[in-house]
């Protein structure tokens, strides 16, 4: 041992101090994991309140949409169906008053057949809007198709769709949510892009199936959220979370909108 | 064997302190006060080296070495921090340190000649608190200067007990004496490694952001 060169003094302080550093490091990291620990649990509350703020604003969204939903579908029936009904009552109750002549009976007679085609034809496209017979009976690709071919003919777009998918009727209650968000997406471009020109394509991509939707209308700042907060919107985000989907917009102002979504 | 490791610690030192300084003057990124840090080191390591070659005590330089080392990471942490309240923390402990530093040093300077055990304790305990600062706010952000920390507190905890020994080590035989001081030589190394990695992971890249919005 070679202690004696060194005062007993200095030892006793040497070891002092060493105890003196390991209490305080112990102290320190106690500490530390103490606070960390605090942090990481508010951390993951506030997490948790975000996502049910989420839900909730998803909620409201919902009932929004169904409120909506409802008031149109009972302002077509009233305006399309009620009033021409209406006026088919009148006509009959003229039918049945005296005294009318040959070239009146066939006119009012005439009215009422007009009218009631016109209220069935009504009828039938309000039922139509609601849920496309196509799709329901031969599924999603011809559905889609049909949409195509309704935004053609009556609202000059030019639409492409292309189809590289095997789709499965059994998942058709996933397959109209699709329907729906593409439903939203072309209504979108229509209304707020102005456009007249889509783009369909449906592709496998690594495995999952992938729509990729395009437009040529004036589009929108994707980088800005204020656009992100509409009822439509909204209503993409849900159907495509119901999915388990992602879906990423990509846009510039006057460039048009770029949507992939997977579902 | 020990020179082995001497050496290459000055190199990546030297290495760490031309790659932050290009960073620094180039893109403007790193942080000043760690490259003063680096420059500081670099400077007290050579004249260390050059006290020994001259066969003088180089004790002084040492007790310097861990002031400076105090007061500079002291600053970099706080210009880290966007806590009020830390980033008083540390201006009253760092200002507090270098009194009762100064005070100690008039009432009895020659502590200063040997390991001056009270100073190496204040000043690495500080910095290691500093760090577990910066630790604690890294934990919900985005992290930086993370491997800088993680080898820095990995190095003062291991290398304070070294120094708190170092005065016993001197009356030690020749081959033993050295021992400790392989083992801090290494644990220098793997901290400035630690710095190095950190400019690679942080510094060497270019960052891209890509102009697209994804919703899940």
């Amino acid at each position: 041992m070679n202690t004696h060169s060194i005062p007993e003094k200095e030892l006793v302080a040497i070891i002092l101090y060493i105890s003196l550093f390991f209490i305080i490091v112990s102290v320190v990291l106690i500490i530390f994991f103490y606070f960390s620990r605090k942090k990481i649990i508010q951390k993951e509350l506030e997490k948790k309140d975000l996502i049910l703020q989420y839900q909730k604003e998803q909620l409201h969204a919902v009932l929004q949409i169904q409120e909506e939903e409802r008031k149109r579908i009972a302002q077509d029936l009233h305006d399309d169906i009620s009033s021409k009904l209406n006026i088919v009552s009148l006509n009959t109750h003229l039918l049945s008053a005296p005294n009318l002549t040959e070239a009146e009976t066939t006119e009012i007679t005439e009215n009422i057949i007009n009218l009631t085609a016109k209220a069935l034809e009504n009828s039938r496209k309000i039922a139509h809007n609601l849920l496309p017979p196509v799709f329901e009976k031969f599924g999603l690709h011809a559905g889609i198709e049909e949409l195509c071919g309704e935004f053609e003919s009556s609202k000059s777009v030019k639409t492409y769709y292309k189809n590289e998918l095997d789709f499965d009727d059994k998942e058709i209650d996933r397959h109209l949510h699709v329907f729906r968000v593409l439903q939203e997406l072309m209504n979108n471009s229509l209304r707020h892009g102005k456009s007249n020109e889509i783009w369909i394509n449906f592709k496998e991509d690594k495995g999952t199936n992938t729509c990729y939707y395009k437009d040529n209308g004036v589009g929108f700042d994707s980088e800005d959220f204020e656009n992100y907060r509409g009822l439509g919107m909204k209503n993409i985000n849900s159907r495509i979370s119901f999915l388990d989907g992602t879906i990423s917009f990509e846009s510039e102002k006057g460039k048009g909108v770029e949507v992939i979504f997977t579902f | 064997m020990i020179d082995i490791l001497v050496y290459s610690t000055y190199f990546v030192l030297i290495v760490n302190l031309i790659a932050y300084s290009y960073s620094f003057f180039r893109k403007e990124k790193a942080n000043v006060f760690l490259l003063c840090y680096l420059a500081f080191s670099t400077v007290m390591q050579l004249s260390m080296e050059l006290l020994y070659h001259l066969g003088m005590t180089n004790l002084v330089v040492v007790n310097m070495f861990f002031a400076g080392q105090m007061l500079l990471l002291g600053m970099f942490y706080n210009s880290l921090t966007n806590v009020k309240s830390q980033k008083m923390f540390i201006k009253i402990s760092l200002i507090t340190a270098l009194l009762v530093l100064a005070i100690q040093f008039c009432m009895n300077s020659s502590v200063f000649l040997k390991f001056n055990l009270f100073e190496i304790i204040l000043t690495n305990l500080l910095i290691v608190v500093f760090a577990l600062f910066h630790f604690y706010n890294m934990l919900t952000e985005d992290k930086t200067y993370y491997y800088i920390s993680v080898g820095l507190i990995f190095y003062l905890l291991a290398s304070t007990v070294l120094y708190l020994i170092g005065n016993l080590s001197i009356g030690l035989s020749d081959d033993v004496k050295l021992l400790t001081w392989i083992l801090n030589s290494f644990l220098v190394l793997c901290y400035q490694f630690f710095i190095l990695f950190e400019w690679i992971k942080s510094f060497s890249k270019k960052a891209f952001s890509p102009n697209k919005t994804t919703l899940k």
